[in-house]
């Protein structure tokens, strides 16, 4: 077997010879030939013997894969080649013939690596990789080969391009060679040939450079990394301090060079800074990523230089810089894309300075949306989905869980921090906050106020509303990842959320606090609905309220309110309505009645305040006043009409002779301000406050309909009661004071009529007990009617009737006294001055009416026109047209919106006090 | 065994064809690598290694040789 294996290697081994050792040329002799055989076959011999002897490196297959494969990533820029190595590779080791493919594989990285790299680097990996002990026997032959190589630059360029090409007879490569340089044609070999040629006169005029190529090639990886050298030092935070001595081509490389260290400096600075919020540490982290790939190519270019560094040979010129493939011009090459990079990511950073969240967001994406590199586009596409990793994290915990997670004020929602506890209102409008600026360009605005209004509706529910359990299963339901890029996804998302958030938002209102029914309360009570309950409520406290407003109780107050409410149909209204229902006084000033400061309240807590804010109360406050008072007004007229037409058939009857004028102009004109009262309570009834109701109800009703929009509702409607109602904010004139003089006339007129009434009593009396009297002396014989009597008792006066019949029995003397006479006079003046004063009073009733309607007839509002028509529907009343400038002065007084929120309290100051 | 028999050749043929195919893996493996290897030379190359060979012993021939080749080629140039 031995005999056989050695012939069988001694037969392969000269087959081999023939084809490696030429045959005899042309010019040569046989001698030398054969010598030349003779001589290579002792070679052969003499090296495989040795071989023989030699401690062969442990068998291992994958090792020497390894060893190939590494090689190959090292020499080829791309890992294409790498990949079909493995691919054949595992077809190789499937193959069953070969007994020692680790031999093989081997053996051919070994001679591979003589045809690419030239014998010093044999030599060194050969030490790093076979041992010690091998190294002696090849000693002498490095050397000798290194003299051989030493020829000079000729020779380098000579033996990488036309040796292979003299060893290389067939053409079998040639397929492969186009497989190889496909790939990545500017990093091998052309490169490298382009580098050698401009660069050897460089070579040849710098051979004493200072510091040589070499030395700046392996300080250039710290330099990179930012990091002093040696030879390239960094003189301050910002610059890099170039030595001097080099010439001008090599020191603009090195400027080139510089740049990215620079930047790395800088842009490593800022990532190890901690300031700025999470989006800015986002912009960090995403720019600390890059800038470890950076690193990541500088270690591989390390790797480069020192293998290129270690295969230097000092004897060549230049330090064979030129063989080892590695050199500065190269190195600029290779960092070209990182410095752009780097570039960008610096130019980020400097017009990041004092921007965050939103904005930050906006900048970067501007960078990708707007720039029209697409190397820049795909960089910023890049950073943004590490960037607005934390955006989206708030923007999920807003949209799903309503809570704010933002610890930087970096979200475009806000908390508001001065919002004062003080109800469910400021929880809706004022706790959250929009901040336009940090609404990032990669949503839209609308967009952004749907996200605002979810998160704010959540949070309601959960706070306001109390409902916590809901937003929980919702959140834990339809929570999702939102991620940047994926916008179809994200509306999608907010869509729905939108959606449902809202509708459980309006069912909660409806359903669990029962909205609905509080605002139809408040319609009923305060604004006067319920007929029977108001004017039950107000007969039984007509007499209360006549009195002094310091004398009002709040028990009595809030006991009749009780009788009103059990002897009305109120009682059928459910517990918790008729609880909020209260009777109060407002804060008492001097001089007042009851009257005025009677007010009944509807308590509405949260969170249904968030509808009916305070604001809203006072304006249901305000309009029940001012009908409270038209009611009353209404009442007490009512009360006078009916006296005065069950007096008419009897006492007034009486008195008709003397009376009877006055009494028949004082039905006419009470009768004109009941047409009138009742006019305007039909108007402000029916035609203001029953269509304001049904456009709130269709308003509400609505199918897209949002807690905003109900509270929109909610206020148009108060606003239009309280503008057409004629309760201010109706512009330039100014209804309310107009409306009150009014009704205060009104109240002058029947207090006076009272009087003349009780006048006509007193009258009626007086004559009856004259003629009583009369009939009496008749009957006893005496004359019917004396001097005495004609001293008629002042019906007004009856102490002095009363002294003057004492008086009669007493001394029946008709001794003429003063003051019967007084008496007289001052029932006379009584008298007129009553009459005198139902004129003046309906003189300017009607006077105000006119100026009233006049005002009305030019309203915009065509209720408000119809109103004025309705009161002077025969043309009674001749309107008259105010003069121009007073309506220019008082257009300049109020401006409008401002001025109308601003006179609201005092409106109601005004009101208090009436 | 008429199973045997006709067995034996095909697994004859099975062998060439996969002693070319491997042939044919490592040449492309030694075209990755530059060896310059001609097919023939990388099929006796293989054989000497296979034979016992020090694959390092033998691939310092192989580079000795062509180091003299080329010695010579320059010489006979100049």
């Amino acid at each position: 077997m031995a005999s056989t294996k050695s012939e069988r290697v001694e037969n392969a081994l000269q087959s081999l010879l023939e084809r490696l050792v030429p045959a005899q040329q042309s010019g040569e002799d046989e001698d030398r030939a054969d010598q030349r055989w003779e001589d290579a076959n002792n070679l052969a011999h003499d090296i495989l013997d040795r071989g023989e002897d030699e401690a062969v490196p442990v068998e291992d297959v994958n090792h020497a894969a390894d060893l190939i494969k590494r090689k190959l990533l090292r020499e080829n820029a791309s890992p294409e080649k790498a990949t079909t190595f493995g691919n054949l590779y595992s077809r190789l080791l499937a193959q069953p013939v070969l007994g020692k493919k680790w031999a093989i594989l081997y053996f051919l990285l070994r001679v591979g690596e003589e045809e690419m790299d030239g014998m010093p680097q044999m030599a060194q990996s050969r030490a790093g990789s076979i041992g010690v002990e091998s190294r002696g026997g090849y000693g002498e032959e490095v050397e000798s080969e290194g003299r051989y190589e030493g020829n000079g630059v000729f020779d380098d360029a000579f033996a990488r391009n036309g040796l292979p090409r003299m060893n290389e007879p067939e053409s079998p490569r040639k397929a492969f060679t186009r497989d190889r340089e496909r790939p990545v044609p500017a990093r091998s070999r052309p490169q490298q040939s382009e580098d050698a040629a401009p660069e050897s006169p460089v070579k040849k005029s710098t051979d004493g450079l200072e510091p040589p190529e070499s030395a700046l090639l392996r300080d250039l990886p710290f330099t990179l990394q930012g990091l002093s050298s040696n030879s390239l030092p960094f003189a301050d935070k910002r610059s890099l301090k170039l030595p001097p001595t080099l010439p001008v081509p090599l020191v603009s490389l090195l400027h080139t060079l510089a740049e990215p260290s620079l930047l790395y400096r800088s842009l490593s600075d800022f990532v190890e800074s901690s300031e700025g919020g999470l989006v800015g540490q986002a912009l960090r982290s995403a720019i600390g990523i890059e800038l470890r790939s950076y690193l990541g190519l500088v270690a591989t270019l390390e790797g480069q230089i020192r293998r290129a560094l270690a295969q230097l040979d000092e004897n060549q010129p230049n330090g064979g810089l030129g063989k080892a493939g590695v050199t500065l011009k190269r190195c600029v090459v290779w960092t070209r894309e990182a410095t752009l990079g780097l570039r960008l990511m610096s130019m980020m950073v400097e017009s990041a300075k004092g921007k965050k969240g939103g904005e930050l967001i906006s900048l970067i994406h501007s960078f990708s949306s707007s720039h029209g590199d697409p190397f820049v586009h795909s960089f910023a596409e890049r950073l943004l989905v590490h960037v607005t990793r934390p955006f989206y994290n708030m923007l999920r915990a807003w949209i799903y869980d309503g809570e704010l997670e933002d610890p930087y004020q970096e979200f475009f929602v806000f908390e508001n921090q001065d919002h004062e506890d003080s109800g469910a209102t400021s929880v809706w409008e004022h706790k959250y906050r929009f901040k336009e600026a940090m609404i990032p360009s990669i949503m839209t605005q609308d967009f952004a106020n749907r996200v605002f209004l979810i998160g704010k509706s959540l949070n309601f529910i959960r706070y306001g509303c109390g409902d916590s359990g809901w937003v929980e299963s919702y959140s834990k339901s339809a929570s999702r990842e939102l991620k940047y890029g994926d916008m179809a996804t994200l509306s999608l998302s907010i869509d729905e959320a939108y959606k449902t958030v809202m509708a459980r938002l309006l069912s909660l209102m409806e359903n669990k606090f029962a909205l609905h029914s509080h605002l139809q309360a408040l319609k009923n009570f305060l604004l006067l609905g319920q007929g029977d309950f108001i004017a039950l409520l107000m007969e039984s406290l007509a007499s209360n309220l006549d009195r002094p407003a310091n004398s009002q109780y709040r028990h009595t107050l809030t006991a009749q309110l009780e009788h009103a409410i059990r002897n009305s149909n109120a009682q059928y209204e459910s517990p918790d309505v008729l609880r909020r229902l209260d009777a109060r006084m407002l804060e008492l000033s001097h001089g007042e009645i009851g009257w005025d400061v009677f007010t009944l309240e509807y308590r509405v807590d949260s969170p249904l305040d968030v509808i009916v804010t305070p604001w809203a109360n006072k304006q249901y406050l305000k309009v029940f006043n001012f009908l409270w008072r038209i009611k009353r007004v209404e009442f007490a007229l009512s009360t006078t009409w009916r006296r005065l037409q069950t007096g008419a058939r009897g006492v007034l009857a009486a008195v008709s002779d003397k009376l009877g004028e006055d009494w028949k102009t004082a039905r006419g004109r009470l009768a004109e301000m009941i047409h009138f009262i009742d006019q305007l309570q039909y108007y402000i009834l029916f035609e203001v406050i029953e269509a304001g109701w049904n456009g709130l109800q269709k308003d509400i009703r609505k199918p897209d309909a949002t807690l905003d929009t109900l509270i929109t509702a909610h206020t148009t409607y108060l606003r239009s009661i309280t503008r057409k109602g004629l309760l201010g904010g109706g512009g330039a004139l100014d209804f309310t004071t107009q409306l009150h003089e009014l009704l205060k006339l009104m109240l002058g007129y029947k207090d006076a009529l009272d009087s003349l009434y009780s006048y006509s009593v007193a009258e009626f009396t007086r004559r009856q007990e004259l003629s009583a009297k009369i009939e009496t002396r008749t009957k006893a014989g005496k004359w019917g009617i004396t001097e005495a009597d004609e001293d008629v008792q002042s019906p007004l006066f009856p102490t002095s009737s009363v002294r003057n019949r004492l008086r009669e029995r007493e001394t029946d003397s008709p001794l003429p006294q003063l003051l019967p006479v007084q008496g007289i006079d001052g029932e006379r003046n009584m008298l007129d001055q009553l009459r005198q004063r139902l004129q003046s009073l309906a003189v300017d009733f009607r006077a105000r009416t006119n100026v009233l309607l006049g005002d009305l007839a030019y309203q915009t509002d065509m209720d408000m026109r119809f109103l004025g028509v309705a009161m002077n529907f025969n043309d009674v009343y001749t309107p008259v047209k105010r003069r121009r400038q007073k309506t220019a002065d008082k257009v300049q007084a109020p401006p409008s919106a401002a001025g109308s929120t601003t006179r609201r309290p005092q409106g109601k100051a005004e009101e208090g006090k009436a | 065994m008429p199973s045997a028999s006709t067995s034996q050749p095909t697994a004859g043929e099975d062998k060439r064809r996969a002693a070319r195919e491997t042939i044919d893996i490592l040449f492309s493996i030694s075209s990755l690598l530059n060896t310059n290897l001609d097919r023939q030379s990388l099929s006796y190359c293989v054989s000497l290694i296979e034979n016992g060979v020090n694959p390092e012993a033998l691939a310092n021939a192989i580079k000795e040789l062509r180091a003299q080749n080329e010695r010579m080629g320059v010489s006979q140039a100049q």
